[in-house]
């Protein structure tokens, strides 16, 4: 009787009520999606009592417990998201208690809700099944989880058992096709580990289910009797193996975890650390340890998580919490305790995604630096964990016709340092991703979100990108990228590469865009406050001659004091538009311009702009200057 | 100064415009403009509704068209520096571009048409049409052509080719459509792309002296529709709001704009404001002068169409009057002179001869056809055999067909049998007018319910599932009660109505209601014109191979003057074709429909017992609860029955007053004495609308032409107005005649309120012809009618399932599905040995009710056709029908290896619905398993079950590999358990939508009975007043308008339907229950009424778990 199955019924719940126990006595629903469609994806007994079922939606599910005659007894439902980081914490706490009692543990990552272990040669150290299964149940309770444990001669028995039968089951050997009889056919689609579940789903599993309904077979038992050849012959091999589960005759061996490959360090130093320069030398030593290790198991890092503990006196301001990107990404290191800490004001994470992976101390070292410089702790340190994620190291050799590319280290660090730089300037700017497009909507960003390839949104809103993720270019053809780059014609490579006849104005945006106060006179602007440039660079200019025409509604605007400046103001001496662009008016954040395009006069010459008007919040930008 | 919008587009471009034509005239109209124009993109669909509604506004409307062509169509010059290509910002151009035309002319209008026909014709329905350059030279006469905006040839050219290439377009228009017919077309939308092209526009005018014209070429009507735009772009995209990117509007300015926004707009150019008046000044060309003609009938040298109309119709006097009463004949001989003596003052033979040449085609087809709506009234249309009622002999009013006063077309509808035979005629008249003489009338499919909520949730990017709650929730009930609030129905299907993109969804699903979204084919209305029809309306191809479509719908025909024929396809009488043949065919008597016995008792004696499932019109839960009551007992109270249970008599309270004084319990009055000869066959109650036109004619002298300009005043969209106008006239009229003021007061509320959803006598004849036809053929030969029948299905109020039970409540066998036997239709099988009477199952007497035995030595059971097998495709099963009569199966290896169309699935589902049981044993492998299933003969060993057959398929369906292909494998016996009574009523259910054998509450009655369940048949000996509770499946719901919140449930058992009434406030309590189970148990008071018996609901429950999956008939 050497396997234990244990199983965690309504798992997506129990992994909120772990954390939540008040929640046990009540019916809870868990929902899933995008607001507003969410759906429930599992449900407590009280709930299921009361009519809630998956698929429905929350306001349906309210509904259901409202109007059930018992709706006293659980006052109101309790919808809570579903939440996958609980779910795996659930999960490893299974994986942790299941280890305590023996080494040989099958975690199938497909199904969180079910861990099988080997029991042989247990009793000697925990007794005889029957209490090793209650022990089980014991310890699993004590890590806020209400557990199924079965025990049999075979793992699917027992996974099955689990599954079909509430509390403990002990099901003696010869007795696995009794004991399973009277449970449902439907069952064999879950439950079974790694190889059966592989077996079944080449054999379309939910077709075999149909078959069986509709030749009224529906309990293990009914499946047990029919004759084996004539069941082959209908429903192949996959049907015999059924058969032979619904038998109790599992024979799968067993696929143990491996043991985790975690890479961790952490150390506390004596002192809590205040300047940067010590806590780069504790980090050498720390980082050196780690590429050692992983070193010897023939492996690299593919990412460097830093988690910084400061003493609790000290903060960390407001901005770095809103960067909830880094909080969501960070995938919390084993020997934390994710529920009491992940959230605490008191730990500062940091994380190091590299496109290359990296092996190298010394290049580790100096990106954590100009991390650390980018954004200081903010506090003394006096705890400094760091893990690694191992992955294969780097495919070194490069390719016999591809062109020399920068070292994917010193691309890296390079990188890190432009990051860096740019994520020094706090400066509010508008959004630039998709979904939050509005330029009423500002948000602090973070270097990382500078630092990357720029990308044309499609949208009319003629200044929306995102940056995309930079990747080390790795060409994979270059036969094919020096044809296309001899086939192009010049005329398609921009405005400057075709300068022997052809001259476009170039457009330099200011991102953000630098508001102004505008003056109109007949609707047509006729000063604009003067700005500060964001750069050190002079406007473009061109001599002071009016074109002949610029758009269809150049508004002549009268100079004041034959082009002189008023004072902080500067005339616009002629502009075009105006150019109405609007759009998203389905979405929470509409927007709407209304673009000029002017010459301003500064010393005699002529400086272009395009400036516009945020319509909706009634302000003014200048959006770009002409070259 | 004043401009006129040019280059408007309608929601009749397609999903490219957001208003309807009205919306866009109105706002011109408030933009203070003296004309306007609508091009629609390929077509002049909404041209009607524009020109009708610019017309009601005092305004001129032109007619043009956007007119696809390909790129192909000009050669731009090579790229250089100098013809730089200019930044359009559209992507469409890749493609091609539109040419907007303008009618100047009739010539010019007739010209368009053609030229859209000969583009739509040579491609598919949903193919884009694209006319080639040759054909804008042939068609160019009397068409003014702009160089048009973003998907414009100039902007097209400018894009390709800069300036010059440009200039080479505008030069190849003006050698297509001459100098003075080319107009440099400018709009401004604050866009930049857009101003370059002006710019271009201009300097090109300038030099090739060329008029300006500006345009704001609106696609809405106001600023906020813009959204709405956006949508159907998506939805034009099959894209999301979300991704669409600058597929969608850059801005809000597509909007209709005043003279004064134009001129701001365009005040460095003043003089392309002007152009527009002054090229409108050139445009002559309106609707008004269609041009439209219909064809004449041809007729021998020597003779006039009137001259053979009048043979024709005295040779229809014999046939009709011949042996008729004298006085009979006479006034009939009276009523055709006048009849002839109107149709050729207003020179309509040729229609009339039309007509009856359809006819006649249909007779010599053996077709059954019959006129209906008001030709009825005509004497003419019954002498020429196009109608079936007697107008003489009913004493029918002529004028509600035909009168001189309103000089508009007469409508004479034709019902044939839908399908084949239908078609069959419709196809004649495309042979017999030629290609482009004939066409189908339109039908305009709108943004409704559920197509808008569905379109418009995918934009917004909802997923599959909330879509199928949205769109389930606009399949919104008739009634709406104050608690039926969106916000309650959005609750309801669990949305929340808070969230934003929910608000804005529901606001563009309102937004969108009745917009155009694609056009499809009327079911039955044909146009046909002298000469070419392609000259007064566009033509397109249909969905339906051989079909042409016109580009107006039937009221738009209509209103402008185009004639047209209803060729409308009636299930009933396919019904009865087919019952005829059956009868025929199956050695019985020749049935003629013409000459039925006209006073059958055993068929009043059904109608009067409200016995009528499956009969036409009158089978109903209303009309079954109204049957009792006027007890029927000759043909003109069929008369009565079709047309009292209509909206009209039940709105204008006529429905109870004729039943009391139909049972004597009331006197029979009149509103006035002199209203006697025409209310007296109604006991003094108006049903019919041709009595509505002779009150007034009697009571206040209106001519026939003007009580029936009244009737139309009075219907459709009745205007406060308009009813004040015509009241005051009604009543000096009757001042003049002398009717006292109570009298004038009861006259006019009978008029008024009843105006509006009358039925004219006529046409109610024409259906009580059928319904009569109906009864009797399902009363003497029940077999033939049921097969026919289900042959027919969707028809009717009753699912099959319905029916089938009601055939055999009425002793009628009803064998299931059989591969040996059933073929793709249902047919008749001789009954011998093996009955299967249901009562005998069920413990209840044999309810045979009047039917009686057919006719002939030998009676009938109908044999479920394999077309009921669902999933079952019909190749297939025509291949099975074939294999089995050159060898019969000798087991289900064989059938799968003869008939190789069967696929596994079909297989499976064949034997689950028990088909397969017949098909043998290989005599070698017979088990135990010999009991009759499903009430099947059991014929010697080959008897199986349908697990066996299950159990056999699913092996036989495993292929041996190439070495054993062929060889037929001897059945092994299963050891699957038979299917118990519930599984085979579930898979009947599952596989064919309706069981031949027990009713599901069969199986439940004694479980009923403890919970004391009274059964449907039981309901009409109990007392009412009595607390009764009643249980079933429900087969209908229904919620009218006309029953202020109350909702009708018919529920039915093994023993028949009971009927329950449930009061609104029950409904609010349970609406999801009521909605969504599919049997339930009803607690109430029991009500019998004249032996109308229904339960006035208390209480109701869920039956509890059943995976029966029936069907009920919602919502009507």
């Amino acid at each position: 009787m050497p396997f234990a199955a244990i199983f965690i019924p309504d798992f997506p719940v129990e992994a909120i009520v772990r954390v939540e126990p008040e929640l046990r006595e009540e019916a809870v629903a868990v929902v899933e999606g995008i607001p507003p469609l969410l759906q429930v994806v599992a449900c407590n007994r009280h709930a299921r009592e009361a009519g809630v079922a998956p698929g429905m939606t929350p306001l349906e599910a309210e509904g259901r417990l409202a109007s059930h005659v018992s709706a006293g007894e659980w006052g109101v439902l309790q919808i809570r998201r579903r939440s996958l980081a609980q779910e795996m914490a659930a999960h490893a706490a299974l994986l942790d208690c299941a280890g305590a009692f023996s080494p040989r543990v099958e975690d199938n990552a497909a199904a969180p809700d079910t861990v099988v272990l080997d029991l042989q040669g247990l009793d000697r150290l925990f007794g005889p099944p029957v209490k090793i299964a209650r022990e089980l149940v014991q310890r699993i309770s004590e890590f806020g989880l209400a557990a199924r444990v079965a025990i049999a001669a075979n793992i699917e028995t027992a996974l099955y058992a689990a599954r079909g039968f509430a509390g403990v089951s002990l099901i003696p050997p010869g007795q696995e096709a009794e004991r399973l009889g009277e449970l449902p056919v439907a069952m064999l689609l879950a439950g079974h580990g790694v190889s059966a579940s592989r077996t079944v789903a080449d054999k379309r599993p939910a077709e075999m289910l149909d078959t069986l309904a509709r030749w009224g077979v529906r309990t293990f038992r009914a499946l047990a009797a029919l004759p084996e050849s004539a069941v082959c012959q209908r429903l192949g091999e996959a049907g015999v193996q059924w058969q032979k589960l619904a038998r109790g005759e599992g024979s799968r061996p067993l696929v143990p975890a491996e043991p985790p490959l975690k890479f961790e360090e952490a150390v506390e130093p004596e002192y809590p650390v205040v300047l940067l320069e010590p806590l780069a030398f504790l980090l050498n030593r720390m980082l050196e340890q780690l590429c050692a290790r992983l070193a010897a198991r023939a492996l690299a890092a593919g990412e460097i998580r830093l988690r910084l503990e400061s003493i609790s006196d000290f903060g960390f301001g407001i901005s770095d919490l809103s960067d909830s990107s880094q909080l969501q990404d960070f995938r919390v290191p084993q020997v934390l305790n994710p529920k009491s800490e992940i959230q605490n004001p008191k730990f500062r994470d940091y994380v190091l995604r590299f496109p290359v992976p990296m092996a190298d101390p010394k290049v580790l070292l100096k990106l954590l630096q100009l991390e650390l410089q980018a954004k200081p702790p903010g506090a003394p340190v006096k705890k400094i964990f760091l893990a690694a994620e191992p992955v294969p190291p780097r495919f070194t050799q490069g390719g016999l016709f591809l062109p020399a590319a920068p070292e994917p280290e010193k691309l890296a660090v390079t990188l890190a340092r432009i990051r860096n730089i740019v994520s020094s300037f706090q400066f509010p700017v508008s959004s630039q991703t998709g979904s939050e497009p509005a330029t009423g909507n500002w948000k602090l960003e973070t270097g990382n979100s500078r630092v990357g390839v720029a990308e044309l949104l499609d949208t009319h809103r003629s200044d929306a990108f995102r940056m995309r993720k930079f990747n080390t270019p790795v060409s994979r053809c270059p036969v094919s990228v020096s044809r296309k780059t001899q086939d192009t014609p010049a005329t398609e490579n921009g405005p400057r590469a075709t300068g022997n006849f052809l001259t476009r104005t170039v457009l330099r945006r200011f991102r953000p865009p630098r508001p102004v106060r505008v003056k109109l006179e007949n609707g047509c602007p006729k000063t604009v406050s003067s700005f500060e440039f964001p750069v050190s660079r002079e406007p473009p200019t061109l001599s002071l001659q009016k074109p002949e025409r610029l758009g269809w509604a150049a508004h002549d605007a009268p100079a004041t004091g034959n082009g002189q400046r008023e004072t902080g103001n500067v005339s616009v001496v002629w502009a075009a538009g105006p150019w109405q662009e609007s759009g998203e008016w389905w979405s929470e954040n509409p927007w709407e311009r209304e673009v000029w395009d002017i010459a301003v006069d500064q010393s005699g010459a002529v400086a272009l702009y395009r400036i516009f008007r945020d319509v909706i919040r009634n302000e003014w930008f200048v959006e770009a200057s002409f070259d | 100064m004043n401009y006129v919008e040019l280059h408007c587009r309608s929601a009749f471009s397609f999903l490219e415009g957001a208003s309807v034509p009205e919306e866009m005239a109105s706002a011109c109209a408030e933009a203070g403009m003296p004309a306007a124009a609508l091009l629609d993109a390929h077509g002049v669909y909404g041209a009607p509704r524009f020109h009708f509604a610019m017309k009601k506004l005092g305004l001129k409307a032109h007619i043009g068209a956007e007119i696809q062509f390909p790129v192909s169509s000009f050669q731009f010059p090579a790229r250089t520096a100098v013809n730089r290509p200019l930044e359009t910002g559209n992507r469409k151009l890749e493609t091609g571009s539109r040419l907007p035309l303008l009618a100047a002319s009739r010539t010019g209008y007739q010209n368009l048409c053609r030229l859209i026909t000969r583009a739509k014709l040579r491609v598919s329905k949903d193919a884009e049409a694209c006319a080639a350059e040759a054909e804008l030279q042939e068609f160019s006469g009397g068409l003014v052509c702009l160089t048009g905006g973003e998907n414009g040839p100039l902007a097209l050219a400018l894009a390709q080719g800069g300036i010059p290439a440009a200039q080479n377009v505008v030069e190849k228009l003006i050698r297509i459509y001459g100098r003075e017919n080319v107009y440099l077309e400018l709009q401004r939308h604050y866009a930049r792309a857009e101003e370059e092209r002006n710019q271009a526009a201009v300097q090109i005018a300038r030099a090739l002296h060329l008029p300006l014209v500006a345009a704001n070429a609106p696609q809405y009507a106001r600023r906020q529709q813009r959204e709405v735009l956006d949508v159907l772009t998506c939805v034009r995209e099959h894209t999301t709001l979300d991704q669409a990117g600058q597929c969608l509007q850059r801005n809000s300015e597509r909007y209709v704009k005043s003279a004064a926004e134009m001129g701001r707009l365009f005040a460095d150019l003043p003089e392309a404001v002007a152009g527009t008046v002054e090229l409108s000044s050139r445009l002559q060309f309106t609707l008004a002068d269609l041009g439209y003609q219909f064809p004449h009938y041809p007729v021998a040298a020597g003779e006039s169409m009137m001259s053979f109309l009048r043979q024709r119709t005295a040779e229809g006097f014999q046939c009709r009057y011949g042996g008729a009463a004298p006085d009979l004949q006479r006034r009939a001989r009276r009523q055709l002179e006048r009849e002839l003596a109107l149709i050729e003052k207003l020179d309509l033979a040729g229609y009339f001869l039309i007509v009856w040449d359809i006819v006649r085609f249909c007779r010599e087809q053996n077709i059954l056809v019959q006129g209906r709506g008001s030709a009825a009234n005509s004497a003419v249309c019954y002498a020429l055999g196009i109608t079936a009622v007697d107008a003489v002999g009913m004493d029918l009013l002529f004028e509600r067909f035909l009168s001189e006063e309103r000089g508009e077309w007469p409508d004479i509808d034709l019902d044939l049998p839908s399908g084949e035979q239908r078609e069959r005629a419709i196809q004649y008249v495309y042979r017999r007018y030629g290609e482009r003489g004939a066409a189908m009338t339109a039908n305009v499919i709108t943004y409704r319910g559920r197509l808008a909520a569905r379109e418009i949730g995918k934009v917004l990017g909802f997923d599959g599932e909330t879509l199928n709650r949205l769109s389930a929730l606009a399949g919104a009930w008739e009634y709406k009660d104050p608690n039926d609030t969106l916000d309650r129905q959005f609750r309801d299907a669990g949305m929340d109505l808070r969230h934003p993109r929910m608000r804005k969804f529901l606001q563009l699903c309102l937004a969108v209601q009745d917009l155009p979204r694609h056009l499809g084919q009327h079911s039955g209305g044909m146009v046909v014109c002298q000469g070419q029809l392609d000259a007064v309306v566009p033509l397109e191809p249909a969905s339906m191979p051989g079909r042409v479509v016109v580009q107006w719908d039937k009221e738009d025909c209509a209103n402008l003057g185009i004639i047209k024929v209803d060729l409308l396809g009636l299930g009933m009488m396919a019904v009865l074709e087919e019952s005829l043949q059956l009868i025929r065919d199956h050695g019985q008597q020749e049935v003629d429909l013409a000459h039925l016995p006209p006073d059958d008792p055993a068929v009043y004696a059904a109608l009067q017992k409200a016995d009528t499932v499956g009969m036409f019109q009158i089978e109903s839960r209303a009309q079954m609860s109204c049957l009792p009551r006027l007890r029927p007992a000759r043909f003109y109270d069929l008369v009565v029955q079709v047309a009292i249970i209509r909206p009209g008599p039940i709105v204008g309270k006529m429905v109870h007053p004729y039943l009391q004084r139909r049972q004597g319990r009331e006197p029979v009055e009149y509103p006035h004495p002199a209203l006697e000869p025409a209310l007296a066959r109604t006991l003094g109650v108006p049903l019919f609308q041709e009595q509505l036109l002779r009150m007034a004619m009697i009571a206040a002298g209106f001519s026939g032409g003007e009580a029936e300009e009244l009737r139309r005043a009075l219907g459709f969209k009745r205007s406060a107005q308009r009813m004040c106008d015509i009241e005051i006239k009604l009543r000096a009229g009757m001042e003049r005649n002398g009717i006292p003021q109570e009298a004038q007061n009861t006259i006019v509320n009978s008029i008024t309120s009843f105006a509006l959803y009358g039925f004219p006598e006529s046409h109610a004849a024409s259906f009580a012809l059928l319904a009569y036809a109906s009864a009797y053929l399902k009363t003497h030969y029940p077999a033939a009618f049921t097969a026919a029948l289900l042959n027919n299905q969707p028809m009717g109020f009753y699912s099959p399932a319905t029916v089938v039970k009601d055939a055999q409540r009425h002793g009628l066998t009803v064998l299931p599905i059989d591969a040996i036997r059933s073929e793709w239709q249902c047919v008749l099988e001789p009954v011998s040995g093996f009955q299967f009477p249901v009562s005998n199952q069920t413990g209840s007497e044999p309810a045979t009710g009047n039917w009686k035995p057919e006719t002939g030595n030998s009676s009938w059971a109908v044999r479920l056709g394999l077309g009921y097998a669902r999933g079952l495709r019909e190749e297939a099963a025509r291949a099975l029908a074939r294999a089995r009569t050159r060898r019969p199966f000798s087991s289900i290896d064989d059938l799968a290896l003869r008939v190789p169309e069967l696929r596994k699935n079909e297989l499976v589902l064949l034997a689950e619905i028990g088909a397969l049981n017949s098909i043998p044993r290989s005599p070698s492998s017979v088990s135990g398993c010999q009991y009759p299933d499903d009430g099947q003969r059991v014929t010697g060993n080959g008897q199986r079950h349908r697990r066996d057959a299950l159990w056999q398929v699913e092996r036989a369906c495993r292929r041996p590999g190439p070495l054993l292909e062929g060889v037929v494998e001897a059945d092994t016996s299963s050891p699957l358990a038979r299917m118990n009574a519930e599984e085979r009523l579930v898979a009947d259910f599952r596989g064919t939508g309706l069981t031949v054998g027990p009713h599901p509450m069969a199986y439940r009655r004694r479980e009923m009975e403890g919970l004391g369940v009274c059964r449907a048949a039981d309901l009409p000996r109990m007392v009412t007043g009595q607390r009764v509770r009643t249980a079933g499946c429900v087969i209908a719901r229904q919620r009218p308008g006309t029953a202020r919140g109350f909702l009708f449930l018919s529920v039915e058992d093994e023993t028949g339907i009971a009927n329950a009434i449930l009061p609104p406030d029950l409904f609010a309590r349970h609406r999801l229950l009521l909605i969504s189970e599919q049997f339930l148990l009803i607690e109430g008071i029991l009500q019998n009424q004249d032996n109308v018996v229904s339960v006035k609901a208390e209480r109701v429950a869920p039956l509890g778990a059943n995976s029966v999956l029936t069907q009920s008939h919602d919502f009507h």
